[in-house]
């Protein structure tokens, strides 16, 4: 039973991190909720009710994201911080750095971490990890309409956002 | 396929998640629509922007090792326990089978509901879909050949037209992450799915969304669910007529 959550949490692992990256915002973290959802899922795999399995990962790790996150959040709380601050810091100097190519992404990568966490989150599954709307459905537990318009509220919102590096087809297009 | 419902299915045909039929239509509209050509061209630019490699993050090769070594050592924890331990894991073991079957029990619910809403999702994409079928045919000698390279076993398919229900097609949907056959029929203006469900699907007998009404019924020896808005009348002459014994 163990050893089918030990090849899929190996053969997943990038994914998993990628997605944890995406939601803690820091290596550290991001490596820690990796190795407590592959305990968790050792532990739950009779859970595993067939199905997508990469799915059923990526909603463990998810959970253990988001319980980082929110224990993050009552200590910010308890030292009276802004909790916003603590999520997605915008990294300010990416954006200056670079040049062209390398800028741009560096562009888009800042803005992707300023989106609120639904609208990343669920962009980051199907741009980043192309997952189906089935797929992220099951990893975000709502129905594939909520993701459907979550990811048409993201993509709005980022392109909102990149606005200014896209001159030459907005200045139009608007 | 007009503007505005183009513009509403741009980010599905981008996603892979439109059916063929409505792929085209789409197609085509973009061709003929500047708009519309242009947004797609935006919306593809950002894709591709978000799926530049450097955007994943690679698990660095210490997690790699940790994950590796923490499979590893409960392996070895489960392999070394002594007697007693192992006794007081069957303990914790009962424990957590009675926790887990009360977990399945809550969890079998909330299948159920999902189920019953993949199926009511399916069909209002359909409608929304302006076709609502991949292969077009009242013929049910194209239908069912159509389904058998797609799914694990082709659903039993005739027409009724004469009884006032004709066939208009079928595609494939996805109910819970099975791929299962969908025979769409006609009845008047009515557009009717009968989704055609592997055995162990759970959906209940009847339910009812927004006006649409889901209602059990069999297809041969198969379990399968009518998903239209017709009227209670007209709903169980078409699951008598679905479930009758095919005639020779």
């Amino acid at each position: 039973m163990n050893a089918f959550v030990d090849d899929l949490a190996q053969r997943h692992l990038d994914a998993a991190y990628n997605l944890g990256r995406w939601l803690l915002g820091n290596e550290h973290d991001a490596a820690d909720a990796v190795h407590d959802a592959f305990v968790r899922a050792s532990r739950a795999a009779d859970t595993y009710a067939g199905g997508n399995a990469r799915a059923w990962w990526l909603a463990i790790v998810r959970n253990c994201c988001l319980a980082r996150l929110a224990s993050r959040k009552r200590e910010a709380q308890q030292r009276h911080l802004s909790v916003v601050q603590t999520t997605a810091p915008l990294h300010t100097d990416d954006v200056e750095a670079g040049v062209d190519a390398s800028q741009r992404q560096a562009i888009i990568a800042a803005q992707l971490r300023a989106l609120p966490e639904e609208f990343r989150e669920a962009l980051v599954l199907r741009e980043i990890e192309d997952l189906s709307y089935r797929e992220i459905a099951d990893v975000l537990g709502v129905p594939i309409g909520t993701v459907m318009s979550r990811l048409a509220r993201g993509r709005a919102l980022l392109r909102r956002a990149l606005g200014p590096a896209h001159t030459q087809e907005t200045a139009h297009g608007l | 396929m007009d503007c505005k419902t183009a513009q509403n299915l741009l980010e599905a045909y981008l996603d892979n998640e439109l059916d063929r039929a409505s792929a085209r239509e789409l197609e085509a509209h973009a061709d003929t629509c500047a708009d519309c050509s242009a947004r797609l061209g935006q919306l593809d630019e950002l894709r591709r922007a978000l799926r530049e490699p450097e955007l994943r993050y690679r698990a660095p090769p210490q997690l790699r090792e940790r994950v590796r070594a923490a499979a590893s050592s409960s392996g070895q924890a489960r392999a070394r326990m002594p007697a007693w331990t192992r006794l007081a894991a069957a303990c914790v073991l009962a424990f957590g089978a009675g926790a887990s079957s009360i977990y399945m029990l809550d969890s079998t619910r909330a299948a159920h509901e999902d189920l019953t809403h993949d199926v009511f999702a399916a069909h209002w994409r359909a409608l929304a879909a302006t076709s609502p079928v991949d292969v077009v045919s009242s013929d049910r000698h194209t239908v069912k050949p159509w389904f058998a390279g797609k799914v694990a076993q082709a659903p039993l398919v005739r027409d009724f037209a004469e009884q006032g229900f004709a066939l208009a097609g079928g595609r494939i949907d996805y109910v819970g992450s099975a791929r299962v056959p969908v025979l769409v029929y006609r009845h008047g203006q009515h557009l009717i799915d009968v989704f055609v469900l592997p055995i162990p699907a759970s959906l209940p007998n009847t339910a009812q969304r927004e006006g649409y009404t889901l209602t059990a019924t069999t297809l041969g020896a198969q379990p399968a669910a009518i998903v239209s808005d017709m009227d209670a009348a007209e709903r169980a002459r078409f699951a008598d007529l679905l479930s009758s014994p095919s005639a020779p």
